[in-house]
């Protein structure tokens, strides 16, 4: 029986050249869905030196489209300005699922609607957590709830973030997936790790990577990676460095990373005359994380709040005991040999540290396992797989019992429309969604849509559908093993 | 019975918020609430009782309840879903999975479950939502006392337009206002400044006291705030010291230099008082020698610094009078009434209510709209004489009367009351009288006494209906907060570092 592949949009404003975790998360994400036989294209909006179509490693084509930038490399939101070139874009590529990415990127927001509104199934990620009390997040989450009333599924990196965004848009927990981020380990390997497996299916008997014993008089090492800002937790950072570096003498800290808050930081240096233990390395690329990482032997995390936290997973992969405080999912990122967790408190840091830094000195971890456990706990083939999975259940390729969850026998009993199932395209349907969030923003909402739909209406007569060129795809790559289920 | 359950919640936005009216299909529909086996978003929302309900509102047993409802819900679907479980397993009949099938379910990522990425756990799902934990119930009379300050306000400001009214109707003499004004700054000012004294000294006592009591002093506790420069004062020293002694040094620097600034004080006395405080904090025996001269001095500095500035402002003023007079000349007078009005109203929206004392620049917006009202109100007026006392008069109402209030609230309930009470009365009067007809030399003082009456009676329904709004609209509060919000986090030693 051949593979079911579907020709799939990833749409963010956040996409390479801009570094960061959603758009890694969008590449990788991408080329493993390629691998497994799927055709992805990125849609974003044009950078400074990028306007048009890209090809990228592996065959994904990356759309950028020609929008004005208003906020941290987001679009002005226009609603409907975007839907002309969308369709060309869908017609095009013939795509079938359309993916947004981030809640803050207005540019995937549009497209879900626009793909709703031309028959196409849409997927949401969210990557980020969001409180409930100031206006940004209030108006950010009636946004979300307009958009996410008529999406197919949704998926979350973390069981909090999926808490998070069932309250913030009022979904049925089913139709949420839990889905995180994954690292690509060969590109986090400890420092003393062999360099290259010999051959996949060599057996992996003798390449347990020899133990290395910390020696009494060697200091410790302790790396922090992060933006220096207020929601990173720089604050309790520049509070604990001075108490920790006085109970633990022969310790030193690397910080790598800025922003705001590293004047905080440099203040504090200076003030306490630690110059010789705490050194500061500026803003660090994404490739050059490792080469800091292995530098240490705790990675600390003070962060306030964190979806899913990449970060901790890079660093217990290059073999880095983690040492982060207990807020948003980050208890649910790793295991509790890897990791000691504080409070968000100064205290507490400074104890947990503490703690990390005597349990290194009695030689108790081991460091040097954490590499091929982090491999095997995150993968980024798994998290394709896992998403493949969402993308067949919306299609409809898997039963929608077993997708849902639903016991079967009753299925019989409903109709189309009060399931959260295979949602109805009738223009009728969507429209009684969204009439649902809110008295004034649900009237709001309906004319959006019916707007949107006059405008596919126009368009459809306008542009027709065969005066546009269907694009030539790259050879599908053909996946073969489909292994434990 | 699943299935109704999982139809219920599944129905997604559209019934979520229209939880009881628009269920699509009403032949399935048991009890929503028992026959649920998935959490659905509206579990969060309607789940708890309302908050407000019979009196006192106890917010923990509230989350317990909240929590036992949804523990009950889920206790009540949990056969169901295994169920679901069940059959499945028999479905697929696979290697392993059946064994697997029967660990829990735990909230990580890092294993390898055996649960569909989509599976709720209802036993853990929303575990950690808090709805309102810092809700603190309203009450109806501390609130209506509460309104009071903003009731102040607006008095004052109708005060203000009813002598402007005056004034540009010629019914009032331009000097009579400005005098009677000036006059009761000055008593104003006079018991604002005993005031001050008498606390200065009630918190030397009781520092005495409490230094007494501990035996020694500390230098090092002291360092942080300017405040505590009181501290050495040596029992000789405060007795010696009569009640204007030790006033100046008991009020904190901040206080101080918010003070200057409302007298519109000039720099060189600030510069003493600086000067001054940096010399108390000599050590103990410094002090000692020469007990009371500094103190006295001080005081006299600052009062010959307000008396200075005061007379500066006057001065500006009368010089200003001729161009604020032809200032908007050409503009038409009825947008002049319309800006003005803005301008008062903004006065009365960004007005700080909440500020205590020792605020060190009390709303600065609402004080500048009001002086910018007061001078394009002023630019209407025909003579010299009638701007240079509209302008001064709007300084003291808006400038200055809001310290004197201020302090009179944290001084005594009953201050804060008895002059409530007389702005009502004034505003309504004043309000009476210009509206009533004005026959010369005829005291309309049935038109007054009108005044008061609607004037009191429209305060009293206002003060009462706005507090049982507010009461009535708390039952909408819902705040939530879980692990997704953003931690606050508690630094001890910050102070270590930044001061020492």
């Amino acid at each position: 029986m051949p593979r079911l592949t579907y020709n799939i949009a990833m749409v963010s404003d956040f996409f390479f050249p801009q570094p960061g975790g959603v758009e890694s998360h969008i590449y990788q994400l991408a080329t493993k869905l390629v691998d497994r036989g799927h055709k992805v294209v990125v849609i974003t909006h044009a950078y400074a030196d990028r306007k048009g179509i890209r090809y990228l490693t592996n065959g994904i084509k990356v759309y950028h489209v020609p929008f004005a930038i208003i906020y941290r490399s987001a679009t002005f939101p226009t609603v409907f300005s975007f839907f002309p070139v969308f369709r060309n874009i869908m017609i095009r590529e013939q795509i079938d699922i359309v993916h947004g990415h981030a809640s803050l990127s207005s540019l995937c927001h549009e497209a879900l609607l626009h793909g709703r509104t031309m028959g196409l199934r849409t997927v949401f990620t969210d990557h980020s957590l969001f409180g409930f009390a100031d206006a940004a997040s209030i108006l950010t989450n009636k946004l979300l709830k307009f958009i996410l009333s008529d999406v197919d599924h949704v998926i979350c990196v973390s069981h909090t973030s999926k808490e998070n965004t069932v309250l913030r848009a009022a979904l049925d927990p089913v139709m949420v997936s839990v889905i995180p981020n994954a690292v690509v380990s060969e590109n986090f390997r400890p420092r003393k790790y062999p360099p290259e497996p010999p051959a996949p299916n060599n057996g992996f008997g003798n390449a347990t990577p020899a133990v290395h014993h910390l020696g009494p008089n060697d200091p410790v090492v302790i790396v922090v990676i992060s933006r220096l800002f207020y929601n990173k937790g720089t604050d309790l950072l520049t509070a604990s460095i001075p108490r920790i570096l006085e109970n633990h003498p022969n310790t030193r800290f690397i910080i790598a990373g800025s922003g705001p808050k590293s004047i905080d930081l440099e203040q504090m240096i200076e003030q306490n005359v630690l110059q010789d233990k705490v050194e500061m390395l500026g803003s660090v690329r994404h490739e050059q994380v490792r080469d800091v990482m292995i530098r240490g032997h705790i990675y600390l995390h003070p962060s306030l709040t964190e979806a899913f936290g990449t970060v901790l997973v890079e660093a217990a992969s290059c073999g880095l005991y983690v040492v982060c405080t207990a807020v948003g999912g980050i208890p649910e990122v790793l295991p509790g040999h890897m990791t000691v967790f504080a409070k968000p408190e100064e205290d507490d840091l400074v104890v947990a540290t503490g703690k990390a830094i005597s349990a290194l000195r009695a030689n108790k971890v081991r460091t040097e396992k954490f590499h091929d456990q982090v491999k095997a706990m995150y993968s980024w083939d798994n998290i394709a797989k896992r998403t493949e999975r969402v993308y067949k259940g919306i299609m409809g390729d898997i039963p929608e019992a077993d997708f849902y969850g639903y016991d079967v026998g009753n299925t019989a009993a409903w109709n189309g429309e009060s399931h959260s199932g295979v949602r109805s395209f009738a223009l009728i349907d969507r429209l009684k969604r969204y009439y649902g969030c809110g008295v004034w923003a649900g009237k709001l909402f309906c004319l959006c849509a019916v707007i949107d739909y006059l405008l596919f209406v126009f368009c459809e007569w306008v542009f027709p559908r065969d005066r546009i060129d269907i694009a030539a795809d790259w050879p599908r790559k053909v996946y073969h093993s489909d292994d434990d289920d | 019975m699943a299935g109704t359950g999982i139809r219920q919640s599944v129905v997604g936005p559209y019934s979520t918020l229209t939880p009881a009216t628009v269920l699509p299909l009403d032949h399935l529909t048991t009890s929503p609430r028992s026959s649920r086996s998935y959490l659905a978003p509206e579990d969060a929302f309607n789940a708890a009782s309302p908050p407000c309900r019979s009196g006192g509102f106890d917010h923990s047993s509230s989350n317990n309840n909240n929590m036992s409802l949804l523990r009950d819900t889920v206790a009540a679907a949990g056969s169901g879903d295994v169920r679901t479980s069940r059959r499945r397993e028999s479905k697929f009949g696979s290697r392993s999975r059946s064994r697997r099938r029967k660990r829990n379910w735990k909230k990580i990522l890092w294993v390898k479950q055996s649960y569909p990425d989509n599976y709720t756990d209802q036993t853990t799902f929303l575990d950690s939502l808090q709805r309102n934990p810092r809700l603190q119930p309203y009450e109806f009379w501390p609130l209506v006392a509460d309104t009071t300050v903003i009731v102040q306000q607006v008095c004052s400001v109708t005060i203000f337009v009813v002598c402007f009214v005056g004034i540009f109707t010629e019914r009032v003499s331009p000097v009579a206002v400005v005098g009677w004004g000036s006059f009761a700054t000055f008593v104003g000012w006079a018991v604002w400044d005993w005031w001050v004294g008498q606390e200065g000294e009630d918190e030397v006592l009781q520092r005495q006291n409490s230094h007494r009591s501990r035996g020694a002093w500390q230098p090092r506790q002291d360092g942080g705030s300017a405040n505590s420069t009181t501290a050495p004062t040596t029992p000789s020293a405060a007795s010696s010291v009569t009640n204007l002694g030790s006033t100046e040094r008991t009020t904190s620097q901040g206080n101080l230099i918010a003070m200057r600034s409302q007298h519109g004080g000039s720099v060189t006395s600030l510069h003493s008082n600086v000067s001054h405080n940096s010399r108390l904090l000599d050590p103990q025996d410094g002090l000692r020698h020469r007990p009371s001269s500094p103190l006295r001095r001080g005081r006299a500095t600052l009062r010959l610094s307000t008396i200075k500035s005061a007379s500066l402002i006057y001065f500006t003023i009368l010089g200003l009078s001729p161009i604020l007079k032809s200032l908007t000349r050409s503009t038409s007078p009825d947008s002049i009434w319309a800006m003005s009005f803005l301008l008062l109203a903004i006065n009365i929206f960004f007005f700080d209510y909440s500020g205590g004392v020792g605020v060190k620049f009390p709303a600065s917006l609402s004080t500048n709209a009001a002086l910018m009202a007061s001078t394009v109100l002023a630019s209407r007026l025909p003579s010299t004489g009638q701007v240079f006392s509209l302008t001064l008069f709007s300084i003291e109402v808006f400038g200055l009367f809001p310290v004197f209030r201020r302090y009179a609230r944290h001084r005594s309930w009953r201050y804060h009351v008895t002059l409530t009470v007389l702005l009502t009365v004034g505003a309504g009067g004043g309000m009476g009288l210009i509206l009533g007809e004005g026959r010369d030399g005829v005291w309309p003082w049935k038109s007054g006494l009108l005044g008061v009456l609607v004037g009191a009676f429209i305060v009293i329904v206002a003060m009462g209906a706005s507090s049982w709004w507010l009461i009535g609209l708390q039952k909408y509060k819902n705040a939530m907060n879980g692990p997704w919000d953003q931690a606050r986090p508690i630094i001890i030693s910050r102070r270590q570092w930044e001061y020492d």
